[in-house]
């Protein structure tokens, strides 16, 4: 049957094809779906029906993708036209076909998949001179944002929302409404999964999501610190090693950036992170252990420590002092570190005894 | 229509035809599952669990070689598979075959000890996901990956055929090899196969970047897989602004790479895996790449140098390879062409005349594989030394050459042994950061690398130390331009010579300028002075005009405190070697009136104690000009007039000069009063102001404490700082890029 069928040529046809066959790729899943709940034993031809059913819409899916796949990339032999980006832009807010696809996504071939997050972020860079009007498009349809988040939950499409998240990560306003979701807090679960590409894609999203936007991320964390930090330290207690040493990173990046200057202090004044920096410094692991350090040294730098740092740092004083003369000795090449290194010692060792409590 | 594609008859074309046939039952009970799933989203650890079931049962139905639904999925857990013996090993990772139990199949394991990664994780996930984003069958096939205490794992396809190379060697050895290895049947049966994995891999965006026997496998059954995703980058495929439409990073294999990546210049494209398919076809026809005698700045310059390689670059002997037919050899011409764009893509050469001669899986398995050795005897032969490397290869393996700051060519690779050994020999450097010049690790914690830190300058600066800028003190933009060394004539001028350390064997002077020139109007207060000039255009300029200057400086010096310089030990021609303070020409730091700087910003820190505006200094000498010891031309050693004090009633003038986030050279001034300030304080407050990057707070402490505390050290400390300069700019202290410079200002 789509054998004959004209290819359509327009953006609106395409997309409106597009839109076709995706219905009818969710029709016939939602079907046989409901069908093999009623009727568990169904006849083999009827199975057979339906994967032909599906197999067509797949195809057609198929087929529209690469079509607008051409439209936006254009081809070896034809740049893309502005007009029909223009239209065919249109046509997907009209049609509400972002959604669409993300919905949908985990219904698409392998292939398409991939077409789809290309063709979503084309569609996201768009530009009118200094407007974007995907970003503005989206901003009055969070869901879609939501929806690809929720992504991080399936296999088969975690990677393709994660390169479509970190997309739209670049923009301030999206990544504002990403960050004041409850949804956001889904990620200290994605950045744990146990397969590996997975967490780690999730984590470079939670990454850039907190750290691209300075201000606005300084903003969150301040306004969000006990939330976001409870739950990043179990991060750094994970059992998984690369979620520590990810996390553990990312925490010393977030606390030396200027710009969270007030969350720094905060963090730095309580004395439960100063523990478990020490516990860390101290992990097999030199990685971590070095990555700890970079955190442990911005507490003893604090020049307005509180009474409970001093504390832990007097009543470890003599042991801090020879551990940290025997850390990491090897890294004579690395001047910083020694320097920073040289300065901890010293200012440990000319902790002055505090007074008694009054 | 149903179209019916399979993995291993795909039709060579346009993008995006290639569909994997789906299995709609299995997708039907994922869906139910899925719904399950979300709806038990709270439950959280049940839930993890199904959803690490449902995505193993979503890889296997995506992984078109787990076509049998009866089998569980690959697990995450290492209890689940059975290690076998090792076939590959490498600098960071070991390759197993391996069985995984519930599955009874077996697999390769490769194990990679993430403690040896001492980059970041960026570079592997971009190996996995470029790898778990890629079905075909000319591709290698990824399970799954999981971290098993300090290790990752890597679930791949177990290819028991070995690679490419490990049947040549075999080959070369059992038989005699001299008029070539293959005959071109089989030749083009592999080759056909390798350029149906390229095409799917250029037409997914992907550049492999290391195409060579050593990365094709085979499998048992004849299938052919490229393999290792190592170094292979993402390139962009159109309009795509997210990606860089050319590559100009520096990886592969010296004898299989091409003369645009060499050169570095114009970037390169998908064209320079053509190259390296090209260079294979004649290795898997004389046994090696073409210039695999020479060490690899040779191959660099044969390959740049001399007409491309052909079959017979290699002989030994005239018509040695004459049994080849001109179609292998024109289609070898088409793929090294030095003009990239000359070179046909991957479909194009699919449709050569010579992949005519090409045959099937079935017949490599009867041609190559049955005379081949087993994995079994392959590994049982080089056991003792554990010494395989041939079906999974390590990421990296091959690698990287790329050329250093000052321009040399440094060939870094992690491999063991190699099958080239003379080729590959040259290991210079082992260090994992410098494989990668062109991709800066913006994380501040990481140590610095030992290509950086080699480079760094001793912490005393030889070069004469000026004061910084002063505003007060600049003349109008219209006078010529007059090096701020030079104090006008009405200034109280005292000579103070810099503290240098014992070996070093020049003398400055150092004109002092008077405190009066810092007006502190309250104590809590930075001045944040810029010293405008963009950077490229600074370091242009600073060539031209050094020498210029320093005549200049010198001559004023003489005729305006008619203080000869010999007096404090300065042999003239020295100064042509000098460099102003941090290699800035002064003119270039006053040519731009401070009335018109935009960033020149006087900040109130918030945290600083409340005193007492503190009165300006009025221009007096200098109270105690900070000097010590210091070694005269000849060596000999003077003490100056005036002993140091720092003493809590004096404070310190400081400038930090370090650039903003815009690259722009800022002098902070600051005071520090022994006693009353701490290091940590001072930095606290210059980072609390937003004047330097929060990574950099411990490094100017420890570099502050030690100015204040060890003054005898000198006056000018340079430093290198933890926070890159974003961007590509290599570190320079001389342009004070990724270093900062300390100055007392009295």
């Amino acid at each position: 049957m789509s054998l004959f069928r004209k290819s359509p040529k327009s953006p609106q046809e395409v997309s409106k094809a597009l839109k076709d066959a995706l219905t009818a790729l969710e029709r016939s899943d939602k079907k046989a779906e409901k069908k093999d709940f009623m009727e568990p034993n169904t006849s083999k031809q009827g199975r057979r029906h339906r994967v032909g059913v599906t197999h067509n819409a797949q195809e057609d899916t198929s087929k529209s993708l690469t079509q607008i796949k051409t439209m936006l990339y254009g081809t070896t032999d034809s740049e893309p036209q502005d007009i029909v980006l223009a239209q065919l832009a249109h046509e997907f807010y009209n049609t509400n076909m972002l959604l669409l696809l993300i919905l949908n996504l985990h219904r698409i071939d392998f292939e398409g998949k991939k077409d789809v997050a290309q063709i979503f972020n084309n569609i996201l860079r768009r530009q009118i001179g200094i407007r974007s009007p995907t970003v503005e498009y989206i901003c009055t349809k969070p869901e879609i944002l939501f929806t690809l988040m929720k992504g991080y939950e399936h296999q088969d499409i975690a990677l393709h929302c994660g390169t479509m998240l970190r997309e739209c990560a670049r923009y301030e306003a999206l990544t504002r409404i990403i960050l004041n979701s409850d949804d956001f807090y889904n990620f200290f679960k994605y950045v744990e999964v146990s397969t590996f590409d997975i967490a780690s894609d999730a984590f470079s999203t939670f990454k850039e999501l907190l750290t691209k936007h300075k201000i606005l991320c300084a903003e969150f964390l301040e306004q969000n610190y006990d939330r976001v930090f409870s739950q990043y330290e179990h991060l750094l207690n994970s059992d998984n090693y690369v979620t520590r040493r990810q996390s553990l990173k990312l925490l010393g990046e977030l606390l030396l950036d200027r710009h969270n200057f007030s969350v720094m202090k905060r963090y730095i004044s309580n004395p439960d992170n100063l523990k478990l920096m020490m516990i860390m410094l101290k992990e097999k692991s030199r990685n971590i252990q070095f990555e700890a350090f970079h955190v442990f040294k911005v507490f003893v730098a604090n020049p307005d420590k509180p009474r409970p740092i001093l504390e832990i740092l007097l009543r470890n004083q003599d042991k801090l002092v020879e551990f940290l003369t025997r850390f990491h000795t090897d890294r004579s090449e690395d001047e910083q570190f020694n320097d920073e290194k040289a300065y901890l010692i010293k200012q440990i060792k000319e902790l002055k005894p505090l007074p008694p409590d009054q | 229509m149903q179209r019916k594609i399979t993995p291993g008859l795909m039709p060579p074309g346009s993008p995006g035809t290639y569909r994997k046939k789906s299995c709609t039952t299995m997708e039907i009970q994922q869906q139910q599952e899925q719904q399950q799933q979300i709806e038990e989203l709270e439950e959280n650890k049940q839930q993890q669990q199904r959803r690490r079931r449902r995505q193993q049962q979503q890889q296997v139905d995506e992984s078109k070689m787990a076509a049998d639904d009866n089998k569980p999925p690959w697990p995450n857990t290492k209890d689940d598979y059975d290690l076998r013996e090792v076939i590959g090993i490498g600098a960071t990772a070991v390759v197993h075959s391996a069985l995984c139990v519930p599955r009874h199949e077996k697999c390769a394991i490769k194990r990679i000890n993430l403690e040896k990664w001492n980059t970041s994780m960026d570079e592997l996930l971009k190996e996995i996901q470029a790898m778990s984003l890629c079905h075909h069958e000319n591709v290698v096939t990824y399970y799954t990956s999981f971290v098993v205490k300090e290790e990752l794992w890597l679930v791949l396809k177990l290819l028991g055929g070995g690679s490419l190379l490990d049947i040549i060697k075999h080959r070369m050895k059992a038989s005699d090899c001299k008029h070539g290895v293959f005959d071109e049947a089989v030749i083009a049966t592999i080759l056909r196969e390798v350029l149906k994995g390229l095409e799917y891999f250029h037409n997914n965006g992907q550049i492999h970047r290391d195409i060579k026997a050593g990365n094709i496998l085979l499998g048992e059954d004849g299938v052919v897989q490229i393999a290792d995703f190592g170094v292979s980058a993402w390139l962009s495929t159109g309009g795509d602004l997210s990606r860089q439409k050319s590559r100009h990073t520096f990886v592969g294999t010296p004898c299989w790479m091409a003369p645009e990546v060499m050169e570095q210049v114009s970037g390169y494209d998908f064209k320079a895996d053509i190259w390296s398919f090209g260079i294979t076809a004649i290795e898997m026809v004389t046994g090696t790449a073409p210039y695999h005698k020479y060490p690899p700045m040779k191959v660099l310059m044969l390959t740049l140098q001399n007409d491309p390689p052909s079959l017979e670059t290699g002989a030994e002997e005239k018509d040695q390879y004459k049994s080849y037919g001109k179609g292998i050899k024109k289609m070898i011409t088409d793929c090294l062409q030095k003009d990239p764009t000359k070179r046909p893509t991957a479909s194009e050469l699919l449709k050569h005349p010579f992949f005519r001669k090409a045959k099937d899986k079935k017949y490599l398995q009867s041609v190559l594989l049955q005379g081949g050795p087993s994995i079994e005897e392959r590994v049982a032969k080089d056991e003792p030394l554990v010494r395989r490397r041939s079906r999974s290869r390590q990421p990296g393996t091959s690698g990287r050459l790329h050329r250093t700051q000052s321009g040399d060519w440094v060939w870094s690779s992690d491999e063991e042994d190699d099958k080239h050994p003379e080729a590959d020999k040259i290991s210079i450097s082992s260090c994992e950061s410098t494989d990668k010049p062109t991709q800066p690790q913006p994380q501040p914690p990481q140590p610095t690398n030992t290509e950086s830190s080699s480079q760094q300058p001793p912490k005393i600066q030889q070069q004469p130390q000026q004061p910084p800028p002063q505003q007060q003190q600049q003349p109008p933009p219209s006078q010529p331009p007059q090096p701020v060394l030079i104090q006008p004539s009405s200034t109280p001028y005292s000579p103070s010579p810099q503290v240098l350390q014992p070996q070093q064997q020049q003398q400055q002077p150092q004109p002092q300028l008077p405190q009066g020139a810092y007006p502190m109007a309250t104590y809590p207060q930075l001045v944040q002075q810029p010293v405008m000039m963009p950077l490229q255009q600074q370091q242009q300029l600073q060539q031209q005009q050094l020498q210029q200057q320093q005549q200049l400086q010198q001559q004023q010096q003489q005729l305006q405190h008619g203080y000869p310089l010999q007096a404090v030990g300065i042999v003239p021609q020295q100064v042509g070697n000098l460099v102003p303070v941090a290699g800035l020409p002064p003119e270039m730091m006053m040519t731009i009136p401070p009335t018109t700087t935009t960033t020149n910003t006087t900040t109130t820190l918030p945290q600083q104690q409340q005193q007492p505006p503190q009165p300006h200094y009025t221009p007096t000498p200098p109270v105690a000009p900070m000097v010590g010891v210091g070694v005269g031309v000849g060596g000999e050693t003077f003490i100056t007039t005036q002993p140091l004090h720092l003493d809590s009633s004096e404070p310190i003038n400081l400038v930090l000069r370090v650039r903003n986030q815009k690259r722009e050279l800022n002098d902070i001034r600051f005071e520090f009063l022994v006693g009353r300030d701490t290091s940590e304080g001072v930095a606290s407050e210059l980072v609390a102001a937003g004047l330097v990057d929060g990574r950099d707070l411990v490094v100017i402490a420890a570099n502050l404490d030690k100015i204040t505390q060890h003054p005898d050290l000198g006056q000018n400390l340079t430093f290198r700082l933890n926070s890159e300069m974003e961007g590509t700019d290599t570190p320079d202290d001389k342009a004070l890029v990724g270093f900062a410079q300390l100055t007392i200002a009295d």
